[in-house]
């Protein structure tokens, strides 16, 4: 025998009453549990019973329907309200008037047995089964079953995912690092050896700390690559921690690692061997923690004609080596002033004469330009400017620009 | 300083410049150029409206074009001579053609072979070009010298310049200092271009969209792709030449060589084929001849009367030389003939009696008095217009193919459409490279009016806060900028659908070709007013359903009713027809089926050719705009007196009772009243079908004001004039043109009247056509009593056919079915007859189960020895799924279907769905009963009923009309069984009601009837959707 407890939006509670009376049931939809009740009668008393024990358990308004196979169960409890109590070998008779649109079908099916004219489970029930099969197939003589209430079939089971998480209530606050480390490597050593157990890495490693009289204070590390050293991440973690520590004493450490496929590498002979990841890993944290976020990684230059548009991106980046956009640009390098020194250029015939910037004071001996470039018009980073190269009297050959719309000036770098 | 710009490209470069020709002639002016060359991406499809537009502004447009290599460098090349724009002519032509337009590879380019350089040199001349030129590529792979006397070898010495362009940019002068050191080297010119892509600096953001456009990127990801600044515009000789103070010489160059360009467009030397003739005989006697021989037969009693007008308009002929014209229209008109396909002159040519008497129209200009003048002058020195209409479809392409036949592949071309950015289009392209997402496209491209009357509170403003968005935002603020800013400008090139040029000898050196998308078809460069502007002859083969529709019909009878009708010979002036189209009974028929029409024939009462010809004209936006319909219908009844607007009009208005109707009426009416003349009166009516003539327009009216004022026509009085003349610039039809589709109304309406099976079968193959739906045509010939019997597997053919005058739906009609299995099946059954569902299984095997299905559903399988649909789809499932061979002979031991039959409204619904219409009883009559009950009218009870009584009538939605003409007033119709009845919807009632009208197929409406004259409308107070089941009508909505 078997149980559908149906009630829209309420899985948790189907899922809760099901465990209850049976460890076998099946999450059939978002709607609807199956449950195995074979042998429950031993335990909870009559089919009757157990249907009115069920929705007593559920608590909320819901259908129950308790037939000799799975799927008549789910139908009947679906098209009628209340309990419903169908005894085995009745199915087909009870299965009569359900309505069509409840069979789970194909839309091309769906469409036939429209075009057939039929709406209910009884009238399709009603076919020859060597009709339908020559007409539908394999998944008309399916449907058939159902229709019939003939569907004998094994419940799915559901299997809880594997969770790799742990926490520790303090008995009192932590509100320093080592004690707070000597924690988390304990719970670290746990978990790695978990996700080892179960031949499985980590490549994200989430943090929750609960504070006194403070929001919680959450961390995540992405790792580039999938990592099982406890020592490793409870380094990178200090880290973090050491560049943004909790704001108050912590109550609770709550520790999670996202389970990932551990990494399969193979060395190529004929490359030289880079550092291992993990320790790469390591003292990229520790440059971050030492320069900021935003400066450290691997400079990536924006396709913009946007003068020094870049971003940094997280290093080692793709292996493979950037194309270079300017193939045509003299090789002379430009060391660039970030930001740019403001400056005073006095102008004669349209072209810079004298440049004051700071301490830098000369006068212009040759210059080249003006070199205009203006784009992103259409958003907040418009720019329209005027480059020029100048050599001045000190010798040196510098890049300066006016910004059109101001007129401000600037030196933007020296070249080599 | 004197400064030519010598390199620009314009939006003809389609998505690589930015500006229209016109635009870059008024800036030349401004800037004071004296003269510029327009170098278009490979063609020189803006060079028409470039030349014409600088000449009109006094200064010198030069010819020429940027011509991709496959060397990947773009070569621009000027025109020196008429060899030069041949030879141009023909390299662009040979790329083209051997590059074969990919529908899903629109970008794949032509490209010039570097070999081909050498044979098309003569009379042209090189620059060395910009960043994409010949040079730069060659200097990117250190072969900067080889390039130049690469290029020295092929166009000569003289005729290399190394192009400079300035545009601030670093690497651009590291390459012009290559440029200048290695000509310095090879005692080469130097030449100064800007590179213009488009006339003013703000055009550059029109600039970057393109090249997002042409990239197929947005602006935010087309990075180095977009220019690098505002410097690609047309700048003046004094900026120029400070840019180029370090070259003075390359400045001094550019008029130099605009010294040697002395190719003008109007030397195309373009010549109209000459029609083969017999040996010793004049283009002019043969023509003579031939039509003094179609005169006796087309006036076989009137001949004398008709020999003056003939002798006059030979003579004409002769003097402006188009003999040769006349005879390959003639010619065309002859094949046509030889092959059984209708075909017909229409527009001015129809003023003309050699036309008639050629048998190029069908209208006797002689008898209905019509202006030879309209159709050629001798003042205006232009070649006339022939458009012929053909039945459209495959008889079109025959003739098409033939004309590329007899004139040779490179001799005759279909004229080029330019399609441009219009309202929507340029909001979705704009909005997609602005990185919009799906759903703010969506609403961005639903704010282009959709509607033809916009209502005047209707401004941009508020249709932007309509749809949710605020102009004040950056973003949307530049996509509004943006698309005013590319509306109307050239996007691509498309095929104009029926004018063609024809040329002695190659065309190919008048204009370059270019294959169309569609396959066996060759295009020029150029649309056709650019044809006309620059007097290439063009013919328009004009494809008509109508004229397919006669033709099937004439084809029809003859097989069904052993009779043989010529159209010429139709009983003219049919009482019976008249009473027809009197009762507005029109549907199906040429040009007066519209809502609008049908409310017009019972007032016009039309009882003669001439009122068709009149019914024809009215209903246009001219008139109705111009305030000429009521006067006119109200004189015809004789409620108004019958006064010309000004006594000196007075012969001109005579025939229309006073009212101008016709262009020809317009134009005399401009030569009295305003004293323009013929030519001017020309210009007037070119303005008037002109779409880039609003400008044109305001400069006629001020000379009509003037002129007027000089003949003491003042006030009021000019003002009208003014109005019913300029009111013909939104549309008004020539008097012969009305004339000759009068001709095939009448036709049409003689047919459907005296052969209403062979017509209405005519009219269902020959679908989409006309105003209705074929469900509505279906619906009304069985209200006139014809029999239409539905889809049968075993009778219908692939198209409609009849059977002893009975109607057969064919199996075009089946919803789905392909058109190669209905010919196979039809094929298999002449073979011999299927004998069950089982049977046209095993002989037609490609039938899908879709395909069964529907069969089965409309009940085309029981005649199969299916008892019902049902059963015909019971067995059909079966036959639709291959068992395999080891099952495939045998049978079903089951003898009866289980299915139950379908009920009368399952049948109606399976109809719908399966081939859009029925043949059994309409939709309402199932509803009839319920209808008594909600106290609606039938179509028929609106007849007797007296006008202000409050009705409610409901139907079918079959046309949603809202013309621009009307000012937001709605037009519904409904149809009933018994008829249809049409409903006004007043603006305010409409808005109150929109969703209801626009997205319910069927209405209940409730209102005053209005009965005026016979023309019977319900004017809506209250709209409510009809509940129906679910009939998927299909109705034809003109918004």
């Amino acid at each position: 025998m078997y149980a559908c407890l149906y009630a829209e939006g309420n899985l948790a509670l189907l899922v809760e009453c099901a465990r209850y009376f049976s460890p076998r049931y099946e999450e059939y939809s978002a709607d609807a549990v199956l449950v195995d009740l074979r042998g429950a009668g031993l335990l909870f008393g009559s089919w009757a019973e157990i249907a009115d024990a069920m929705q007593r358990r559920i608590g909320v308004a819901a259908n129950i329907a308790l037939a000799g196979d799975p799927d008549s169960a789910f139908f009947l409890a679906r098209s009628r309200k209340g309990i419903t109590l169908i005894h085995p070998g009745e199915e087909a008779e009870a299965l009569a008037s359900v309505p069509l649109r409840l069979l789970p079908c194909s839309s091309e099916t769906a469409a036939v047995l429209h075009a057939w004219g039929f709406s209910t489970f009884g009238e399709l029930a009603a076919l020859p089964a060597a009709g339908i099969a020559a007409r539908l197939g394999a998944e008309g003589t399916a449907l058939l079953r159902l229709v019939r209430g003939e569907n004998n079939r094994q419940l799915r089971t559901v299997e809880t995912p594997r969770s790799f998480r742990d926490d520790i209530e303090l008995e009192s606050p932590v509100a320093l690092l080592e004690p707070l480390l000597f924690l988390l490597g304990r719970l670290l050593n746990e978990l790695c050896a978990a996700l080892m157990r179960s031949a499985l890495s980590t490549d994200e490693v989430r943090l929750a700390l609960t504070l006194e009289n403070a929001p919680t204070h959450s961390c995540v590390l992405r790792l580039p690559i999938p990592l099982c050293d406890p020592m490793v991440l409870l380094k990178l973690l200090q880290l973090e921690l050491g560049e943004r520590p909790p704001a108050a004493a912590i109550l609770k450490i709550s520790l999670e690692l996202e389970p990932a496929p551990p990494r399969k590498t193979q060395h190529n002979l004929f490359v030289a061997a880079g550092p291992e990841p993990q320790v790469l890993e390591v003292t990229l944290a520790k440059l971050r923690h030492l320069l900021g976020a935003d400066c450290v990684g691997a400079p990536h230059l924006l396709n913009t004609h946007r003068p020094d548009a870049f971003s940094m991106q997280h290093f080692p980046g793709n292996a493979a080596a950037p194309q270079n956009p300017f193939p045509a640009q003299p090789a002379l390098a430009l060391r660039r002033y970030r930001p740019p020194k403001l400056a005073q250029v006095t102008k004669h015939q349209e072209r810079p004469a004298q440049v004051r910037s700071g301490a830098l004071r000369a006068k212009v001996i040759a210059a080249a330009g003006p070199w205009r470039t203006s784009g992103d018009w259409w958003n907040t980073l418009a720019w329209n400017r005027d480059e020029w190269d100048v050599a001045l009297a000190n010798g040196v050959l510098y890049r300066l620009y006016e910004e059109v719309g101001s007129q401000r000036w600037f030196v933007e770098g020296v070249y080599d | 300083m004197k400064y030519v710009e010598l390199h620009a490209r314009s939006a003809f470069s389609f998505l690589r410049g930015a500006s229209v020709p016109e635009e870059y002639a008024e800036a030349a002016a401004k800037l004071e150029l004296p003269a510029m060359a327009l170098t278009d991406c490979d063609g020189v499809y803006g060079s028409p409206r470039f030349f014409l537009a600088m000449k009109k502004a006094g200064l010198r447009g030069h010819t020429g074009a940027d011509v991709l290599c496959t060397d990947g460098g773009r070569y621009p090349v000027l025109v020196k001579s008429r060899t030069g724009y041949q030879n141009l002519c023909r390299l662009i032509t040979q790329t083209k053609l051997r590059t074969e337009k990919h529908p899903k590879k629109p970008e794949s380019q032509a490209a010039a072979m570097p070999e081909e350089w050498a044979e098309f040199a003569e009379g042209l001349l090189c620059l060395t070009g910009g960043a994409d030129g010949p040079l730069a590529v060659a200097l990117r792979r250190g072969e900067g010298r080889a390039c130049l006397e690469r290029l020295i070898a092929i166009f000569g010495r003289g005729n290399v310049y190394v192009e400079l362009q300035r545009h601030y940019e670093r690497d651009q002068e590291a390459r012009n200092q290559e440029a200048v050191r290695l000509a310095r080297s090879l005692q080469l010119p130097l030449v100064a271009t800007n590179g213009v892509c488009h006339a003013y600096p703000e055009q550059r953001k029109i600039l970057d969209v393109f090249s997002c456009l042409h990239h197929k990127t947005t602006l935010a990801e087309a990075g180095r792709l977009l220019s690098r600044n505002a410097e690609r515009h047309l700048k003046p000789g004094v900026v120029m030449a400070r840019l180029f103070a370090d070259y003075p010489e390359a400045i001094g160059n550019t008029v130099e060589v605009s010294a040697q360009l002395t190719f003008e467009l109007t030397d195309l030397g373009y010549e109209f084929p000459r029609y083969p003739l017999p040996a010793g005989q004049s283009e002019m006697e043969f023509l003579r001849a031939r039509t003094l021989e179609g005169a006796r037969l087309r006036y076989p009693a009137g001949y004398e009367r008709a020999r003056p007008q003939l002798e006059h308009e030979l003579r004409i002929i002769e003097k402006l030389q188009l003999a040769g014209y006349f005879l390959v229209v003639w010619d065309i008109v002859n094949f046509c003939r030889a092959e059984g396909i209708l075909a017909q002159g229409r527009g001015s040519a129809a003023n003309s009696a050699v036309c008639y008497s050629l048998g190029i129209t069908a209208v006797d200009s002689v008898a209905m008095g019509l202006l030879f003048e309209r159709f050629l002058s001798e003042e205006r020195g232009e070649w006339p217009d022939i458009d012929i209409d053909l039945p459209s479809g495959p008889k079109r392409e025959k003739v098409i193919q033939y004309v590329y036949r007899r004139y040779g592949e490179r001799g005759a071309a279909m004229t080029a459409n330019v399609i441009t950015y219009r309202d929507r289009s340029a909001a979705r392209e704009v909005g997609k490279v602005l990185g919009f997402d799906e759903a703010t496209l969506e609403r961005l491209s639903r704010l282009a009016p959709m509607w033809g009357w916009n209502d005047p509170t209707n401004t941009v403003e508020a249709r932007f806060r309509e749809a949710g968005l605020d102009l004040e935002n950056a973003r949307i603020k530049h996509f509004y900028e943006l698309t005013k800013g590319i509306r109307n400008l050239p996007r691509h090139l498309g095929q104009h659908s029926g004018g063609m040029v024809v040329c002695q000898g190659k065309l190919d050196s008048v204009v370059p070709l270019e294959p169309a998308s569609m396959p066996g078809r060759v295009v020029v460069q150029w649309d056709k007013e650019d044809c006309a502007d620059l007097k290439l002859i063009k013919v328009d083969l004009l494809g008509l359903g109508m004229m397919s529709v006669l033709e099937d019909t004439l084809e029809l009878v003859r097989e069904h009713e052993k009779k043989d009708i010529d159209l010429g010979q139709l009983p003219a002036d049919d009482p019976a027809v008249y009473q027809m189209l009197q009762r507005a009974d029109s549907i199906g028929l040429f040009q007066v089926e519209s809502r609008a029409q049908q409310a017009t024939l019972p007032r016009l009462k039309p009882t003669k050719f001439y009122d068709l010809v009149v019914q024809v004209a009215i209903i246009r936006p001219g008139p109705i705009v111009g305030k000429m319909v009521h006067p006119y219908l109200a004189r015809r009844k004789g409620t108004e007196p019958i006064e010309p607007l000004h006594p000196l009009l007075a012969p001109i208005l005579e025939r229309t009772l006073g009212v101008p109707l016709f262009q020809e009426q317009l134009l005399r009416m401009a030569m009295t009243a305003a004293n323009f003349t013929g030519g001017q009166a020309e210009d007037l009516r070119r303005a008037m079908g002109f779409k880039r003539s609003q400008e044109r327009m305001q400069e006629i009216e001020q000379r009509l004001r003037s002129g007027m004022a000089q003949n003491g026509i003042t006030g009021k009085m000019q003002d009208t004039i003014v109005q019913s003349i300029t009111s013909f610039a939104l549309y008004g039809f020539p008097e012969s043109h009305a004339a000759s589709f009068a001709l095939l109304a009448y036709a049409s309406a003689w047919l459907k009247h005296h052969h209403l099976a062979a017509f209405t079968c005519a009219l269902l193959n020959n679908q989409p056509m006309g105003f209705y739906h074929p469900a509505v045509l279906v619906k009304d010939a069985q209200r006139h009593g014809l029999r239409v019997l539905p889809v049968d597997i075993a009778r219908s053919s692939y198209k409609c056919s009849l059977e002893d005058l009975q109607l057969r739906l064919g199996l075009n009609y089946v919803r789905g079915l392909n058109a190669q299995t209905a010919a196979h099946i039809v094929a298999e059954r002449e073979r011999e007859p299927f004998f069950d569902i089982d049977d046209l299984a095993r002989r037609i095997p490609e039938l899908c189960k879709d395909e069964w299905t529907v069969l089965a559903e409309i009940g085309a399988l029981n005649t199969l020895q299916a008892k019902h649909r049902r059963d015909a789809l019971w067995q059909a499932a079966r036959a639709g799924r291959p068992v395999g061979p080891l099952l495939e002979g045998v049978s079903e031991t089951a003898p009866d279907s289980p299915l139950p039959p379908m009920t009368p409204e399952q049948r109606l619904e399976a109809d719908y769905r399966g081939t859009s219409l029925t043949v059994g009883r309409h939709p309402m009559a199932h509803y009839r009963a319920h209808m008594q009950t909600l106290g609606i009218t039938p179509a028929t009870g609106l007849t007797k009923l007296s006008s202000g009584r409050w009705v409610r009538i409901a139907g079918c939605v079959i046309v949603r009309q809202r013309p621009g003409t009307a000012k937001g007033i709605v037009f519904i119709s409904l149809e009933d069984e018994t008829g249809i009845s049409n409903a006004v919807v007043m603006p305010d009632v409409f808005l109150a009601n929109r969703l209801t009208i626009l997205n319910c197929a069927w209405l209940i409406i409730a209102g005053p009837i209005q009965n005026v004259d016979g023309v019977i409308h319900v004017r809506a107070e209250q709209i409510e959707p009809l509940k129906v089941d679910s009939i998927a009508a299909a109705s034809h909505d003109f918004h």
